[in-house]
């Protein structure tokens, strides 16, 4: 088998970065997330490719906090598009967890499936190639796969590395990861080594029948309960890695100016506020209660999988306490 | 359906506005034209996204579409972006995109009668299948209109509510506003209780509405009442949007995206949905 010696990977990283952006799993302040390594202090952040989870997912790589879509200029009373901003130059994601490729595959299902496919999210990921760093300790907040996601074997990765203490396992999956594999090729070496062993979950929940069950329970008193501590903060939909609602505003300075897509979140009472004055989802449970059967329900109808890929960000980052897999074993008992 | 006829469905198409008409003292239409004519084709209760560009994006029913002529949008002044539009003058460019959304099923309406229940901006929806009935006359049968609005100002489209429709052949068009008021001699109360007084009866029907919330809701349960089963009900369901290719996340009802699987449901559709509409 083809493996990386870990001294060898800051070199990899480099070679890596001489044709494409790669952006790294890393601590960087008080926050961790995936940053490129272009911009990488190798005084002051630190890799993190054994954390489990950075504090924020790889999503922006793909779908960036805010984007811009297109500028415009006014002439009088005309107007012209000037120029639309795909952006298509080659990213390379490394170190990303199962969970974050699952949920990838999500946004593959949104964004590129049903009807339309969003050009923007296209061209980035048509660009962008997946090194997925398989799990073999899962963390204290990891429950992937509860969710159907197999920590060791992320389906879509281009390049999937196996930590193995001295080495990693480097083995291209698609065409993407062996073309990028080339342009390493002489920091790899061939050796056979022992691919560690999965260890068991501290924790687990049972999600099996809970769409079909969800169904029959969008007036359960159970919503007022489960929603009290929530302070409609937004945070869990920010540093999800399948959250994927966005907004469209204008920037506009004189006669120019550019539409523009951010993150938005359900949590938000102007996020289905109509101009004409109805909300259909006026209170604190009301979008409380949306978000979580997005996760459980509702996609999984369209989709045929959860909108929630294990990963445990939002356990963590919550202020409220509140927790997805407790939100599934209150349901389950309900 | 759901195709797009353009590479980028997020990008608005520049059209000229040709002609501005007053409907009411806050409704206005506005008549919208390419270079090649229409921007894209649309059928009867489909959506677009109307543009105008430094300024912000909302989502309208197709009030009609004039063959290669022009798109029509009845818009009611009621925010912000709104507003300035209602401040444009002809002449001006600005943007749409789409068509969005399934629009009423059309084909499969064909040989009943039609019933068309709508109240205020409510009614610029349901204008298009009302003139799509007229232009393909042969394949409806009776047509009945019933529109309520506050008062006689705010009713819409007034020169074909009062002149063009009621001279179509087998058309009967009802006209109620909510309070008496001078110079009005027709019928006075909300459109529930008018549609009541009629009783139209559900044999060979099809039942379409569009209105306030409040109003859907006792229109739908008049027509319980009067015999008409779920799937002779439709509905066109408003919600905010943005991007209107099911891909933004907000117009959900259910697993249900308004934008892409709506606007348009019967009622045996909507019944399956969580009651957020
Ligand atoms: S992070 Fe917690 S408090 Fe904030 S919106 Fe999400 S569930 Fe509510
Ligand atoms: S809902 Fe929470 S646990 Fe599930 S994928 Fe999102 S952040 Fe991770
Ligand atoms: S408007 Fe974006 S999903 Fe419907």
């Amino acid at each position: 088998m083809q493996i990386l010696n870990k001294n060898k990977l800051k070199a990899a990283l480099n070679k890596l970065a001489e044709t494409a952006d790669v952006f790294v799993p890393a601590a960087r302040g008080e926050n961790s997330g995936f940053y490129s390594w272009k911009t990488f202090d190798q005084e002051k952040d630190e890799l993190m490719l054994e954390a489990l989870n950075v504090y924020l997912p790889p999503k922006n790589v793909l779908f960036p906090q805010t984007e811009r879509m297109y500028s415009f200029q006014e002439e009088g009373s005309g107007v012209v598009i000037k120029e639309s901003f795909e952006d298509s130059s080659p990213t390379v994601i490394f170190g990303a967890r199962a969970c974050d490729v699952a949920a990838i595959d999500c946004f593959d299902d949104v964004f590129l499936t049903r009807g339309y496919e969003d050009t923007f999210y296209k061209s980035r990921r048509d660009n962008t190639t997946i090194i997925a760093n398989a799990c073999y300790q899962p963390g204290p907040n990891c429950f992937c796969a509860s969710m159907g996601v197999n920590p060791t074997d992320p389906a879509t990765a281009d390049i999937i590395i196996r930590d193995t203490g001295e080495d990693y396992v480097w083995e291209a999956r698609t065409e993407k990861g062996t073309a990028l594999t080339q342009k390493i090729a002489d920091l790899l070496e061939n050796k056979e080594v022992k691919i560690p062993e999965l260890q068991a979950f501290s924790k687990n929940v049972e999600y099996d029948g809970v769409a079909a069950k969800l169904k029959g329970m969008f007036e359960h008193p159970i919503w007022d309960k489960l929603s009290e501590a929530c302070q409609t903060c937004g945070i869990c939909t920010y540093v999800c890695p399948s959250c994927y609602c966005f907004d469209i505003q204008v920037k506009s300075f004189g006669e120019e100016g550019y539409r523009f897509r951010c993150y938005d979140s359900c949590m938000y009472r102007e996020y289905s506020q109509m101009a004409g004055g109805h909300n259909p989802r006026e209170d604190a449970k009301e979008r409380f209660r949306n978000r979580f059967l997005h996760k459980l329900e509702f996609f999984q109808e369209r989709y045929g999988k959860p909108l929630c890929v294990g990963c445990g960000r939002c356990i963590v980052a919550c202020p409220a306490g509140i927790s997805i897999t407790e939100i599934i074993k209150e349901i389950k008992e309900a | 359906m759901h195709q797009c006829n353009c590479e980028n469905p997020l990008l608005p198409t520049i059209v000229e506005v040709v002609d501005i008409k007053d409907e009411t003292s806050d409704v206005k239409s506005f008549y919208v034209k390419s270079e090649e004519g229409v921007p894209f084709n649309v059928m009867p209760g489909q959506l677009a996204m109307v543009s105008l560009i430094p300024v912000g994006e909302g989502m309208f029913s197709v009030s009609w579409q004039e063959e290669q002529e022009y798109l029509q949008f009845a818009i009611k002044r009621v925010g912000l972006m709104t507003d300035e539009l209602h401040k444009i003058e002809v002449g001006q460019k600005i943007g749409v995109r789409g068509p969005y959304g399934n629009g009423f099923p059309v084909e499969d309406c064909q040989g009943k009668d039609m019933l068309f229940i709508a109240g205020g901006i409510g009614l610029a929806p349901l204008r298009s299948f009302i003139k799509y009935c007229f232009k393909h006359r042969e394949d409806y049968g009776k047509i009945q209109i019933l529109y309520g609005s506050r008062s006689y100002d705010d009713l819409c489209f007034k020169d074909e509510l009062f002149e063009k429709w009621p001279q179509e052949k087998d058309t009967e068009v009802y006209v109620t506003i909510d309070n008496a008021e001078e110079g009005w001699d027709g019928h006075v109360g909300f459109v529930p209780s008018y549609l009541e007084e009629l009783n139209p009866n559900p044999a060979g029907k099809i039942a379409v509405t569009c209105g306030p919330p409040i109003m859907i809701k006792f229109v739908l349960q008049a027509l319980e009442k009067m015999g008409y089963s779920d799937e002779q009900v439709i509905t066109t369901l408003e919600m905010r949007m943005k991007c209107g290719i099911g891909k933004c996340g907000r117009c959900n009802i259910g697993s249900q995206y308004i934008c892409l699987d709506g606007p348009v449901f019967n009622l045996a559709q909507l019944r399956e949905l969580p009651p957020e509409w």
